[in-house]
C-alpha cells in the first residue's frame, strides 16, 4: 500500500513539472589515411647557385609513406616547396622546381598504375588511391638562385607538404 | 570457498608458467634469401635447430621495365612434396612504369619448415627484377624434440643403449693378413699357441686326475670301513664261541676236595752232553773264530 502511494505522488509530481534534457552523442573517426616521414630530405650543393635533393647531386631525396585501409577513398597531394622556410638573408629571387614519383608500393598489381595515372598542377601533384596499402613517394625539389648567383653561406630547409584529401 | 576457487585457478594456471618460463618458443628472421639469385635452397636459408615453423614472408625487388610491356613477377616456394606450392604470391606490373619497388609482408600460419621446397623470384613476361630480398620469419619450439630438455612435456629419461660386442668381430692381429711378421715372430706365435693348448689339455688332465682319486678314495673309505666291521663280527663270533667252549669244559666240572700229592718222582742220574747241541756249538765257534781271523788279513 505504500508503495502505490510512493509512485503516484511521483506521477503526480512529474505531470506537474516538465523538463528538457540535452543528450550528447559523441564518436571518434579513426583516420584511414596516415601520413609517415620515412625518408628526411637533404639538399646537395652541386654549383654555388643550386640546391637540389637529387641523389646524383649530392641530395637525399625526402620519402613520405601513405598507409590507406580504405581503397579508393583517398588522394594523394603533395607539393613540393617554393620557399625556404629558414635560409640566410637571399641576394637575389629563388626559382623553384620539383617532381613527386611512386618509389615503393606494398601491392604491385593494384598500385603500380599510380604513377602513369597522377597529376601534375604546379608543384602538386596528386595520386589516386585506389587500393589499400603503403606507397613510398619521393620527391625532387630543385632551388635556383636568380642571376646564377651564389646562395650566400648558412643553414637551409625547406618543407613538403603532403596532404591526405578524401575523395 | 574463496580458497578453493583461488587454489583451482593456481593449478589450471602453473603448467602454463612451467612451459614458458623455462622452454618458450623464440622468434627469428632470416637473412636475404635471394642474395646470391632469384632461386634458393631453403635448407641453406633457415637456421638448424628443428621444430621450426614460417610464420611469415618479407619481400621487395624493384621492377625494371617499359609500361606498355606485361609482366608478372611470382615469389615463390615449391611444396617440398614435389606438387604445387607452398608459397606463392604474384605481382601484376602490366601497364606500370619500370623503376617501381614493391615491399610486401604477407602473414603465413606457422608452416612447418619440411613442407618449405626450394623458393625463386620467377618473372613471367618481359621485365627485370633487381635489388631483390626475401625474408622469411618464424618460429622455433624448442620441445618439438621432448628429449630437448626435462622441462619438456613428453620427456623421457634417457637409457643408456649398452651394445652388444661379437667377441669374434674383435681385431686379433695375430690374423691379421696386412700385419708383416717375420719367420722367426710367426714361429714363436705357434709355439705360444700350442704351448697354451697344451697346458690347458694338461691341466684338464689333472682336474679330472683329481676327481677320479677323489671319487676312489671316497670308495675305498667305504669298503675299508665294511671291511673292518665285517671282521670285528667275525672275532667277537669266535670269541663268543671260544668263550662257550671253555664255560662247556671246564667251569662245569667239580673239583673234589683234599689233599693232593706230589706223586712223581725224580731220581737223580747222569744227563749226558746231546750230541747235536755239541755240533752245534762247535760250528759256531768254527765261525766266530773264522770271523775273529778275518779282520787280521
Amino acid at each position: 500500500m505504500l508503495k502505490k502511494a510512493s509512485i503516484i505522488v511521483a506521477m503526480s509530481l512529474f505531470t506537474l513539472s516538465a523538463q528538457a534534457v540535452d543528450v550528447p552523442i559523441s564518436g571518434t573517426v579513426q583516420s584511414r589515411c596516415v601520413i609517415t616521414t620515412d625518408t628526411p630530405g637533404t639538399y646537395g650543393n652541386p654549383n654555388a647557385y643550386t640546391l637540389t635533393t637529387a641523389a646524383a647531386d649530392g641530395g637525399v631525396q625526402p620519402i613520405v609513406r601513405y598507409d590507406v585501409t580504405l581503397a579508393d577513398a583517398y588522394y594523394a597531394q603533395i607539393t613540393t616547396p617554393t620557399s625556404f622556410s629558414t635560409s640566410p638573408s637571399l641576394n637575389d629571387t629563388v626559382s623553384w622546381t620539383g617532381s613527386t614519383e611512386v618509389s615503393s608500393v606494398s601491392d604491385a598489381t593494384g598500385m603500380a598504375g599510380y604513377e602513369s595515372a597522377k597529376t601534375v598542377s604546379g608543384q602538386t601533384t596528386q595520386f589516386d588511391l585506389t587500393a589499400t596499402g603503403s606507397t613510398w613517394f619521393k620527391s625532387t625539389s630543385v632551388a635556383t638562385n636568380g642571376g646564377n648567383k651564389a646562395f650566400p653561406g648558412g643553414n637551409y630547409s625547406a618543407t613538403i607538404e603532403a596532404v591526405c584529401v578524401a575523395k | 570457498m574463496l580458497k578453493k576457487l583461488l587454489l583451482g585457478v593456481l593449478v589450471g594456471f602453473y603448467p602454463y608458467y612451467c612451459y614458458s618460463d623455462n622452454i618458450a618458443p623464440y622468434y627469428g628472421t632470416t637473412g636475404n634469401a635471394a642474395q646470391s639469385g632469384h632461386s634458393w635452397s631453403m635448407k641453406d636459408v633457415l637456421p638448424a635447430p628443428p621444430g621450426l615453423d614460417i610464420n611469415g614472408v618479407f619481400y621487395r625487388y624493384t621492377a625494371n621495365k617499359n609500361p606498355e610491356d606485361d609482366m608478372k613477377v611470382h615469389v615463390q616456394n615449391k611444396n617440398a612434396n614435389g606438387t604445387g606450392y607452398v608459397f606463392r604470391d604474384t605481382e601484376d606490373w602490366s601497364g606500370a612504369p619500370g623503376g617501381i619497388e614493391v615491399r610486401k609482408v604477407i602473414g603465413i600460419g606457422d608452416i612447418p619448415r619440411e613442407a618449405w621446397g626450394d623458393g625463386s623470384i620467377e618473372v613471367e613476361g618481359t621485365g627485370t627484377v633487381d635489388d631483390a630480398s626475401v625474408i622469411y620469419s618464424y618460429k622455433v619450439d624448442p620441445c618439438y624434440d621432448p628429449q630437448f630438455s626435462p622441462s619438456c612435456p613428453g620427456y623421457k629419461t634417457p637409457v643408456p643403449v649398452v651394445p652388444t660386442v661379437n667377441l669374434d668381430d674383435l681385431y686379433d692381429a695375430t690374423k691379421d693378413e696386412f700385419v708383416n711378421l717375420n719367420d722367426e715372430e710367426k714361429l714363436s706365435i705357434e709355439e705360444n699357441e700350442e704351448r697354451l693348448a697344451e697346458e690347458e689339455e694338461k691341466e684338464k688332465e689333472e682336474a679330472e686326475e683329481k676327481k677320479r682319486k677323489y671319487r676312489l678314495e671316497k670308495l675305498m673309505s667305504a669298503s675299508d670301513t665294511a671291511a673292518l666291521f665285517a671282521e670285528n663280527q667275525r672275532i667277537e663270533q669266535m670269541n663268543n664261541i671260544m668263550q662257550n667252549q671253555i664255560n662247556n669244559t671246564y667251569l662245569a666240572a667239580t673239583i673234589p676236595g683234599g689233599q693232593y700229592k706230589e706223586t712223581i718222582r725224580l731220581v737223580d742220574a747222569k744227563l749226558p752232553d746231546s750230541k747235536a747241541g755239541l755240533r752245534n756249538g762247535l760250528a759256531q765257534q768254527i765261525l766266530h773264530e773264522k770271523m775273529i781271523s778275518q779282520q787280521y788279513k
